[in-house]
């Protein structure tokens, strides 16, 4: 063992076991470690390129505030629900023919989906929020105004952390996200004065929920530059919305807006350069097949 | 320790895995200390306690056991509170005049107690790590801090093979030189070839191994139908037991496979070689694997072995011994194909020949030898003084784990000086040996007394 680190001449260390070789059992050699590999999955990321994908969060995000902020305006008595009702069914049909104009027509075709099963999905709809919104209305009356108020928070709050960003992760479940986003519009539905208001809202929620981000995807896909548009618009009117409420909450949503399209990116891209992960021939191996196939 | 010529040790393995749990490291433990009480060492193993074994107990050649009455969490392994095991630990090393704690496998809570304490004690140490781990996830992350803790001070480290040792070296920030590469080994006489014991009218492929995700049991769940489809005369034997069996049963039901595909469930190790011998091909589907028993084991039969390449199975057995693939049916498939065309051809080397070449590899005896070696050279070595330790802590486990655990060794420290204060060491009887230069068991056994298997508590 004194002689440790001396290799011995006109003998070449080999990486086996199965030979008992004139080397120390310590004995290091130059090969050690050789196999080693640094960041191999690690991707280089361009500015421009998260900028533009934190969008889609920026979009989520002024879809709750333009959400909350009609609601108010309807609890204040400011908005009718027939204006609401009329502006939002136009909005509708607009982002329905853009829906297909965008595209050209290819995701219906391949869908096979008809506009006769469109309607009928709509009225049907239409008719049972209808039919159950005196329902709705008087659902939540024994329930404190607080717990309403703390449980669409909540909700809200929920929708945006499970909703698909376009992330592959496990956190992600658009189920869930919209669920808990027309479960807090049904909580502030009920506050609202009548029946009707009620009806609305939970109509706008799904419009703004459920279809809007549909739109947004295609848009995204097929003409990023008028999706980086739309945003743009969308998140100033989010923004001009909420200086008529409160002037500080729109500073503060203005300046988390920035943060995540611009600070986060950038904070990414920094700790990329930081990144480091080290792999070898003692990771487990990873099962890159389909195996399901023998299976079934 | 007087220095020059061989020097007996007294040797305490600790570790949670031993009989009779089976496995890996609890043979590696039992077979390690056996060959070491042959070359002279006195050995005892500390364990906990498994069902109704507790106490202490003696087994083969005077080996002392002791089972701890210690809690198991999760996977027969103990909790840790870094303290509760002071008291008991302590009172063994001291009766049993313990100089080196070798502790085994990272997965054991009490082995990393037992050094702990060991080394607030000022007893050497060393360490066998069995199993290789990732980087990548936050439970690897956790674990190989603690690993860091735990290997920074401790005397030295050997490994099963030389990827586990670069393993090792990096989740625990070692120096490489304090690392020794030490092979498991094998029994070559409970594995021997009986080409009698094959059905020469069909290729039989045997898989002998747990049934779990690691295994790379999915791999198997492609295999099988792939080759059954093509080769009619190919038979499966699967030992072995575990959560990922209910796969390989729908694969046998979804192609009717039932007098092709045997599965036998879990077997005794010593059933495996009567498994082994009915086979031609061998076949491991491991995902990760530090050395891989089951390969050496099967050569040793006579088989053709097959396997993935990942972790140290490369540099277990030679190239022309092994048909290493990558770890997807495809591969594996083109593999055992090339054993089955060799098998046809009848290229492949006689068992007879395999097992003469394989059983000179590995031998406990070696291992054993080497060991040695090692614990020589920590028998030389100082143990780090409270300061130096407390210093290595915090220079090398980071800024706040190093404060911490320096704090819960200042801790483990005070405890063992109220330990003493309570029990002096001087009055702690001192028990008998049963192995080692004064054994009482060794000398019997050389006044040619009969050799038994005693199991008591003693009296001492």
């Amino acid at each position: 063992m004194t002689c440790a680190q001396q290799p011995v001449p006109g003998r070449r260390w080999q990486k086996v076991l199965y030979e008992r070789q004139p080397f120390p059992d310590n004995y290091v050699d130059q090969r050690f470690l050789e196999e080693l590999r640094k960041n191999v999955h690690a991707r280089q990321y361009r500015y421009q390129a998260v900028v533009f994908q934190s969008g889609a969060v920026v979009q989520q995000l002024c879809s709750v505030c333009v959400f909350v902020l009609t609601w108010w305006y309807m609890d204040a008595g400011m908005l009718s629900p027939q204006g609401l009702f009329g502006a939002a069914l136009v909005s509708s049909l607009l982002g329905y023919v853009l829906f297909d104009a965008v595209d050209g027509g290819a995701g219906r075709w391949a869908s096979g989906r008809t506009r006769w099963a469109d309607l009928k999905s709509t009225l049907v709809f239409a008719a049972f929020t209808y039919g159950f919104s005196p329902v709705l209305k008087t659902l939540t009356e024994s329930i404190s105004t607080d717990t309403i108020y703390a449980m669409s928070a909540l909700m809200l709050l929920g929708h945006l952390i499970f909703f698909d960003y376009g992330a592959n992760a496990a956190i992600v479940s658009s189920t869930l996200s919209l669920n808990m986003a027309i479960f807090a519009s049904v909580c502030l539905a009920s506050r609202l004065p009548r029946a009707l208001h009620a009806f609305v809202m939970v109509t706008f929620a799904m419009q703004i929920f459920a279809l809007w981000p549909m739109l947004q995807k295609k848009l995204k896909a097929q003409t990023p530059r008028c999706y980086v548009g739309v945003t743009v618009l969308f998140a100033l009117a989010a923004l001009a919305g909420l200086a008529t409420v409160s002037s500080v909450g729109a500073v503060l949503f203005a300046s988390l807006l920035l943060a995540i399209s611009c600070l986060c990116p950038y904070c990414l891209i920094r700790l990329q350069l930081l990144k480091d992960n080290i792999h070898g021939p003692w990771d487990e191996a990873e099962i890159k097949e389909d195996l399901s196939r023998f299976l079934m | 320790m007087e220095g020059g010529g061989p020097e007996a040790h007294s040797v305490c393995m600790v570790s949670d895995f031993f009989y009779p749990n089976m496995g890996g490291v609890e043979s590696h433990v039992y077979q390690l200390s056996q060959c070491l009480i042959e070359r002279g060492h006195k050995v005892l193993v500390v364990t906990h306690a498994y069902g109704h074994r507790k106490g202490v107990r003696y087994l083969t050649n005077g080996l002392k056991v002791y089972y701890l009455p210690l809690k198991v969490m999760y996977n027969q392994s103990t909790a840790t509170t870094l303290f509760h095991s002071l008291p008991l630990l302590r009172y063994i090393f001291v009766r049993e005049r313990v100089t080196i704690v070798h502790a085994h496998s990272s997965f054991s809570a009490m082995a990393h107690d037992a050094l702990f304490h060991a080394k607030t004690m000022g007893l050497r140490t060393v360490f066998t790590d069995h199993s290789l781990f990732g980087f990548a996830d936050v439970s690897s992350v956790l674990t190989n801090k603690l690993l860091t803790v735990s290997l920074c001070d401790t005397n030295h480290i050997i490994c099963v093979s030389y990827t586990s040792k670069e393993n090792t070296v990096l989740r625990a920030a070692l120096d490489p030189r304090i690392v020794s590469v030490i092979p498991n080994a094998v029994d070559p006489t409970d594995f021997t070839p009986d080409p009698s014991r094959r059905d020469d009218s069909t290729i039989t492929i045997v898989v002998v191994s747990r049934l779990v995700y690691r295994k790379g049991i999915d791999l198997l769940s492609g295999i099988i139908p792939e080759l059954c489809q093509k080769y009619p005369e190919i038979h499966f034997i699967v030992g072995g037991e575990g959560p990922k069996r209910i796969i390989l049963e729908e694969v046998r039901e979804r192609y009717q496979l039932h007098d092709r595909v045997r599965l036998l469930g879990g077997l005794e190790h010593q059933d495996v070689r009567n498994v082994l011998v009915q086979g031609h091909i061998f076949l491991n589907t491991s995902l990760t694997e530090a050395f891989c028993m089951a390969i050496v084991e099967a050569a040793s039969c006579g088989l053709q072995v097959v396997s993935t390449r990942v972790g140290g199975i490369p540099e277990v057995l030679p190239e022309n011994l092994i048909i290493l693939c990558e770890p997807s049916v495809k591969s594996l498939c083109d593999g055992l194909e090339k054993a089955i065309s060799q098998l046809r051809s009848g290229t492949l080397p006689s068992p007879e020949t395999v097992h003469n070449e394989v059983k000179t590899f590995y031998t406990w005896r070696n291992v054993a030898e080497r060991t040695e070696k090692v614990y020589d050279r920590v028998a030389d070595e100082v143990v780090l003084p409270m300061k130096e330790r407390l210093d290595r802590l915090m220079t090398h486990c980071g800024p706040v784990t190093g404060c911490i655990f320096a704090f819960f060794a200042v801790l483990n420290f005070l405890l063992l000086a109220f330990l003493r204060w309570m029990t002096p060491d001087s009055i702690i009887d001192v028990a008998i040996d049963a192995t080692g230069p004064k054994g009482a068991w060794t000398k019997q056994c050389l006044f040619g007394k009969k050799r038994r298997v005693k199991e008591e508590l003693p009296n001492s």
